[in-house]
């Protein structure tokens, strides 16, 4: 087996993009409006926007759209526009207690201030799959006259469960009255070791099932960096975005995003620890994603505890981005002819010494590990 | 009501009705100059968290500003989104504020107007979020 150089391919890959394009775009059924997009799927649509990096529920639809529903690579196509983009501004410090909830849960405490508001969930109810024979009748329900509760700042903005805590004494303080800048994984890749900030930023726009999954690892798995498990607070509402104005030098709103926000509760046993206090782990992420959110608050406080002893910080760094994990899964389709035939041929040679009676060759060392790049 | 007020509530306006009233403001011949053309970006949201109160960059958010010049007087608007024909409605209006230009008055009301609308719409959240609140009862 020789090697031989070709070339070829172009008109299979445009005959295939061609049949992409037909199959999803002349679909014999109705066209999926941008509006239907991210009114029937808003789940999909807040991922994709949290993994891209990029909040904009009309052009996370029109990837998603594109995508045909995969998530990764419509996370992939927005992350692709965003790069295009200027950054016309760093947004004033959003304080998160700012908060408009649409829904909050504070699972660790039953009577926290502010209500225990559900909101729109199918959490505490069955799932059962339902098959409807047609579309569901319209709605004929006046919902914004079924209640007569009246609407007060401490439901709406309650304050968090966390300061109760830090009141009763029983958070470790860790603020301190130096203020970074955060670091930009958007411009400056992150490497261990890290500023929180970039870690955060990183697990904000983590590929989501990676994030749970490193979170479950850590839990069940070898490295047992998360122990207790209680989750303070979670809460799922928009924000305000201000910017300075650029002629009178003061804050101005201009608009909201929704974010998902999570708290987990970790008790400190450590021998260097305060044992008599708790310290708290702290996720955020675009649009509504419980589960984002809540791997990436048991991340943040393991990785404070044991990020620099044990490989969760490079972990957390460099494996949980979907783009890069996704576009390194998907390279193995394209062609490997001359690395597999190298492949074979090498076994082919062994087999051929080991039948003529010789020594196999001696194993070299490889002390940086195999370069599957 | 301060310039940042009337920015924001600018930038939470519909777009058809900045458009049409940033038209009815130019109609009568104000000399009108672009400064910065209407441009889609991002805003990279900082956020302060609570736990050890640092911040951290969260991601980016669609925008659109654009500037302009209207009799003289600086106009400047943001929005979220990528409509760029209304954010340069929303500077224009901005800048005729600016100067109490006739048709201020006509902008205040549309302010007010957003105001109302986004109350309206927070009632009607609550009223459809207030029965979700849980209600404990203690047994004993």
């Amino acid at each position: 087996m020789g090697y031989s150089g070709a070339r070829g391919g172009l008109e299979a890959i445009l005959a295939a993009e061609d049949l992409v394009r037909r199959k999803r775009d002349h679909a014999p059924a109705p066209w999926s409006s941008t509006e239907q997009i991210t009114a029937r799927f808003r789940l999909a649509v807040d991922r994709v926007m949290g993994e891209a990096g990029l909040y904009d529920e009309p052009t996370a639809a029109d990837a998603f759209r594109q995508a045909e529903g995969d998530t990764l690579e419509a996370s992939h196509l927005l992350r692709a526009q965003r790069s295009t983009l200027p950054r016309l501004a760093v947004s004033e410090p959003v304080d998160p207690g700012e908060m408009t909830v649409i829904r909050r849960i504070v699972p660790a405490f039953r009577e926290p201030d502010g209500p225990q508001l559900l909101g729109r969930t199918s959490d505490y109810t069955g799932r059962l799959l339902e098959r409807p024979d047609g579309r569901p009748e319209p709605d004929q329900e006046d919902h914004a006259g079924t209640s007569s509760a009246e609407r007060t700042e401490e439901q709406r903005s309650p304050r968090r469960f966390m300061d109760l805590l830090r009141k009763m004494e029983l958070l470790a303080e860790g603020r301190t009255t130096d203020d970074p800048e955060p670091h930009d994984i958007t411009r400056k890749p992150a490497r261990p070791p890290a500023d929180r900030s970039a870690v955060l930023a990183a697990m904000a726009r983590a590929e989501s099932g990676a994030l749970v999954a490193l979170w479950y690892r850590s839990i069940l798995g070898p490295d047992g960096d998360v122990h207790e498990i209680t989750l303070g607070e979670l809460r799922h509402g928009r924000l305000p975005l201000r910017v300075r104005h650029p002629h009178t030098g003061n804050p101005v709103a201009v608009g909201e995003f929704r974010v998902t926000e999570a708290e987990a509760i970790e008790d400190l046993d450590g021998a260097d620890e305060d044992r008599t206090r708790f310290d708290i782990g702290y996720g955020l992420c675009f649009g509504h994603n419980e589960r984002k959110a809540i791997a990436m608050a048991n991340l943040d406080i393991a990785n404070r505890r044991f990020g620099r002893s044990g490989p969760l910080e490079q972990l957390l760094l460099l494996t949980i981005d979907g783009l890069d994990s996704g576009g390194f899964l998907e390279h193995l389709k394209l062609p490997h002819y001359v690395t597999f035939r190298s492949m074979v041929e090498r076994k082919q040679a062994m087999r051929a010494a080991a039948e003529a009676g010789e020594d196999p060759p001696a194993r070299a060392a490889e002390p940086a590990g195999k370069d599957c790049r | 009501m301060s310039r940042e007020h009337r920015c924001a509530l600018l930038a939470e306006a519909e777009r058809a009705e900045l458009i049409e009233l940033a038209d009815a403001c130019i109609a009568d011949g104000a000399q009108v100059r672009v400064l910065v053309g209407p441009e889609v970006g991002c805003v990279t949201a900082q956020v302060r968290e609570p736990v050890l109160e640092q911040r951290f960059l969260l991601g980016d958010v669609l925008a659109c500003r654009a500037e302009v010049e209207l009799a003289g007087h600086r106009g400047w608007a943001m929005r979220l989104g990528d409509d760029r024909a209304a954010a340069l409605a929303a500077a224009v209006l901005d800048a005729e504020a600016q100067c109490g230009r006739p048709r201020t008055a006509e902008i205040d009301l549309l302010c007010e107007r957003v105001a109302e609308r986004r109350e309206r719409r927070e009632s009607q959240e609550w009223a459809e979020l207030a029965p979700t609140v849980v209600a404990f009862e203690e047994l004993t």
